[in-house]
């Protein structure tokens, strides 16, 4: 196993822990907002905010793992009558175009929604927190995906990729 | 040729030839919207809206049943929760040809009423019943087809928080009472065609006509799922009661498939992480595609193609049912690419005020405009439960497709009976004197 | 904001076209046009079609939509100065109100925005938020204690249901109807046009007029796009903003009689409390938010003594 190879699968890996622990956090946070209500007589204003930025993470985030293990859905009815040779140059092709997508839009317009609300100091309606913090993932997985792209292009043309 | 035509023919030819290149269709979606926008505003401005429109397109609450539903769903494959419900349902059907089929139906049917979201029944009872039915036989691609359009039914069986959304844009002219009465048989009807065609392609095909269970073999199976049985009871209980609402339910189902397989003993809590995961990357690929779409959807808003869509066919007709056939076209056309949240709240105000100067009571139309965008929620490119669908089912959208196309044809076949007979709308809320 | 001759306007907000406050916005349109003699046009989208409130003033700040109209409420997640405008009973009644918000404080807190790329034209009125319940009679805040109320997911709004000794239940707009009719929740607040549009009155049984909170609406417009205009184009665009809030007034009065009669019609009893009794136990949320807030309490002192 080469170093990038070793990297990968230490990123995936932190992927898969990160998803399953905001998971875990979103199911017990809706659970405690119904039992808080119904049992406790109470409501906590911040549950439902919680569980909506632990989805917009887990999503956006889990999009960027999913590039990693290239299990996106896609339309393949023209590809499999490609012969192996323009298999490998649509294969480059689209990683280069999730790349520059990853980088237009998820870092580029990314960051600059970050700055924008942190900037302009917005902070959430109940947690009270910066929405910049909550719209960093984008950017963030934006970054991861720009990697893996880079990753499988390289795998690619190493003949590593099931095409 | 003006701005706006050349962007929305940027996006269409962008959108399909991505797609055709296999780039993944949250992407395409995304890169086609980026081109377009980009020729209407200023760069970055521009790209930030994108940014944004992707993370705040899945803010919101209700989204939420599309992961708990999900997760529910895969708990009960695991824990053994699926298989004795199925196992009870399919003695009480099997020996109809076709059986396990009625089976998906009724459940996918019995889930979107109760949750009230297409989504979620299409993941509850997709990830269960398409393994059972391929064990038995049936193509995935086929099990997939009828979950995806049979779960379409929960949108107009009560509750419904489309039809929700309708009222609200019908400006307070459609009840929201009226609107839930008049949905049942509709949805109802919809659900006897699909298993209708189910019942057809069985017979053609010689599906699984299993032997018939003895009463005894019966109440075997039943007291095996008697606890499974309940988590529907707990669901729609709570919800019923008022304990809950319907979001929330999905958390639920949640809890209570988890603990029940612990006690059932076919899963061990160690196996709950990995559970999370297959179910967290499942969420992921639904809902990416979502974000993308939700962008793609407002970009639709802010170029006004609705209005320009509509005007254009409705100042060429003068006759009554030539324009209703319009507005169902315009409808059908427009769900393909558009979510049905922001294509209710668009296209109500437009096409509502032109209905009811025709005679057409804005209950009737609701039904109809929520009919039809089931449609455009089940095609490509954007079609939010044809993604969950194929997602749970573990196939490509690709393959779908086809075998899907029967079942929308079916579906437009209902919309135009439901379109030009307002009695199968209009009677029980009559009756009711909603 | 394309230019053939003509720099167009594009404004979103989230009410419905039969709303008043969404006439409000047409005659803000109508007079802009008219005063800028067609080189300025606005271009509306109305039912959230752009995006919730929060959504559409964050791209104001970004830039691609130039104009909004929100409520106060949300607004002071970006401008806290807002945040004051959402005290109980902050108001004696509807002419202090506008004689406030019309007056320097309410023009200083519009201008406020400004630092955070926002700049307020003008209020509309958004009349008053009073209780409604499904089967409990609310008729003084006693009769509130241990009911399930539904409010806007906002730290004031929170606050000031449970001073008044309900049960503040922040659930998602679109969750509510069904909420009330399954009992999830016992009732909610708001102002009687949302009551009738949201249909609510269909399943409420009680309205009660205390009138809690005034949050005005506010029309707002993106400092990038301000300052795109001319010095000539900025006072055309002022001066319908001011105009179009005249003529919203006589439109949302308008429409609060007519909701009123639609929601008796419809069986609603509509009650009317002793509002002092309200007003008393609703002081703590005041002293609360000023703990937070102290450097507001000049502002909320001079409006009290306007
Ligand atoms: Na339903
Ligand atoms: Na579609």
């Amino acid at each position: 196993m080469n170093k990038s190879e070793f990297i990968f699968n230490k990123v995936c890996l932190f992927l898969e822990r990160f998803m399953i622990i905001v998971f875990g956090l979103l199911v017990l946070d809706v659970l405690f907002q119904v039992f808080s209500r119904y049992l406790l007589g109470t409501s906590f204003t911040w549950t439902e905010e919680f569980a909506r930025f632990c989805l917009i993470w887990m999503t956006i985030l889990g999009a960027a793992y999913l590039n990693g293990k290239r299990e996106h859905l896609s339309m393949d009815f023209l590809y499999d009558k490609l012969n192996d040779q323009n298999k490998k140059k649509v294969s480059v092709l689209i990683e280069i175009l999730i790349f520059l997508f990853a980088l237009i839009v998820m870092v580029v317009g990314g960051l600059n929604l970050v700055y924008t609300t942190l900037h302009l100091e917005q902070l959430s309606g109940t947690l009270r927190i910066p929405l910049g913090y909550i719209y960093a993932i984008l950017p963030f997985s934006g970054f991861l995906i720009m990697c893996f792209s880079i990753y499988h292009i390289s795998n690619i043309y190493k003949n590593k990729i099931n095409l | 040729m003006s701005i706006e035509v050349i962007s929305i023919i940027v996006l269409f030819v962008s959108f399909f030839t991505l797609l055709l290149l296999k780039v993944p269709v949250a992407y395409s979606i995304g890169i086609a919207t980026t081109l377009s926008l980009l020729l209407n505003i200023d760069k970055m401005p521009g790209l930030t809206t994108i940014a944004q429109r992707m993370t705040t397109g899945i803010d919101s609450f209700a989204l939420l049943a599309i992961p708990f539903f999900i997760l529910a769903g895969d708990i009960m494959k695991r824990g053994g929760i699926a298989n004795r419900l199925i196992n009870f349902a399919k003695s009480l059907v099997a020996s109809l040809p076709g059986g396990l089929a009625y089976v998906n139906i009724l459940a996918s049917m019995l889930f979107g009423a109760i949750s009230g979201s297409a989504v979620a029944a299409a993941s509850a009872i997709g990830s269960i019943m398409t393994d059972r039915m391929e064990e038995e036989g049936y193509p995935r691609t086929l099990s997939a087809s009828v979950n995806i359009t049979a779960s379409t039914t929960g949108l107009l069986i009560p509750p419904s928080n489309i039809l929700i959304v309708y009222a609200l844009a019908s400006g307070g002219t459609a009840s929201v009472a009226a609107l839930f009465i008049a949905g049942y048989l509709p949805g109802i009807l919809l659900g006897f065609a699909i298993m209708g065609y189910v019942a057809f392609i069985a017979i053609s095909k010689g599906y699984s006509k299993g032997k018939r269970s003895t009463l005894r073999e019966i109440w075997t199976y039943f007291r095996k799922a008697f606890f499974s049985l309940l988590l529907l009871v707990v669901v729609v209980g709570g919800i019923v009661a008022g304990i809950f609402t319907a979001t929330e339910a999905s958390v639920i189902a949640v809890l209570y498939a988890a603990v029940l397989s612990l006690i059932y003993g076919d899963m061990k809590t160690k196996d709950f992480p990995s559970v999370l995961l297959s179910s967290a990357k499942t969420t992921a690929v639904v809902m990416f595609l979502i974000c993308t779409s939700m962008a793609m959807s407002w970009l639709f808003s802010f170029e006004g193609i609705p209005e320009m869509i509509s005007s254009f066919l409705l100042e060429s007709l003068n006759n009554k049912f030539a324009i209703f056939l319009a507005i169902n076209l315009i409808l059908l056309v427009v769900g393909t690419f558009m979510d049905m949240t922001p294509a209710v709240l668009i296209f109500t105000p437009i096409f509502l005020p032109v209905v009811t100067t025709l005679g057409m009571h804005p209950v009737h139309f609701g039904i109809v405009i929520v009919l039809n965008l089931c449609i455009g929620i089940c095609t490509p490119p954007v079609g939010t439960l044809l993604f969950v669908g194929s997602g749970v089912a573990k196939i490509s959208v690709t393959k779908v497709i086809r075998p899907l196309l029967p079942f929308l044809a079916l579906m437009v076949a209902v919309l135009m009976l439901i379109s030009f007979i307002p009695e199968i709308s209009m009677a029980l809320p009559n009756a009711f004197g909603l | 904001k394309k230019d053939n001759g003509t720099k167009v306007l594009y404004l979103g907000h989230s009410l419905p076209q039969t709303h008043p406050v969404h006439k409000g916005i047409l005659e803000f349109q109508k007079a802009l046009e008219k005063k800028s003699n067609g080189t300025l046009s606005v271009k509306i989208f109305p039912d959230g079609q752009l995006g919730s409130e929060r959504e559409v003033l964050e791209l104001l700040q970004i830039g691609s939509v130039a104009a909004t109209k929100v409520s106060a409420a949300t607004l002071s997640n970006f401008v806290p100065e807002y945040h004051i405008l959402g005290i109980p009973y902050l108001f004696r009644d509807k002419e202090h109100q506008f004689e406030v918000l019309e007056g320097k404080i309410g023009k200083s807190i519009l201008e406020k925005g400004s630092k955070f790329w926002l700049r307020g034209l003008c209020y509309y009125d958004a009349g008053s938020r009073s209780f409604y319940t499904s089967n409990k009679a609310i008729r003084t805040p006693e009769d509130l204690k241990g009911l399930k109320i539904r409010v806007m997911n906002n730290q004031m709004a929170i606050n000031m249901v449970n001073a008044l000794g309900g049960s503040a239940t922040p659930l998602s707009y679109g969750e509510l109807y069904t909420a009330i009719q399954q009992g999830v929740v016992d009732g909610a607040e708001n102002n009687p046009p949302s009551f009738v549009s949201s249909n609510h009155y269909e399943i409420c049984k009680y309205y009660t007029i205390d009138q809690h909170s005034s949050i005005p609406d506010v029309l707002l417009i993106g400092t990038k796009y301000w300052e795109s205009l001319t010095e000539q184009e900025q006072i055309w665009v002022q001066a319908a903003a001011d105009e179009s809030a005249q003529a919203e007034k006589i439109f949302w009065n308008e429409s609060v009689e007519e909701c009123m009669a639609i929601s008796k019609k419809a069986g609603v009893e509509i009650i009317i409390p002793d509002k002092s009794l309200f007003a008393e136990k609703s002081k703590s949320v005041v002293e609360e938010f000023l703990k937070e807030f102290p450097e507001m309490a000049p502002i909320v002192n001079e409006i009290k003594n306007n």
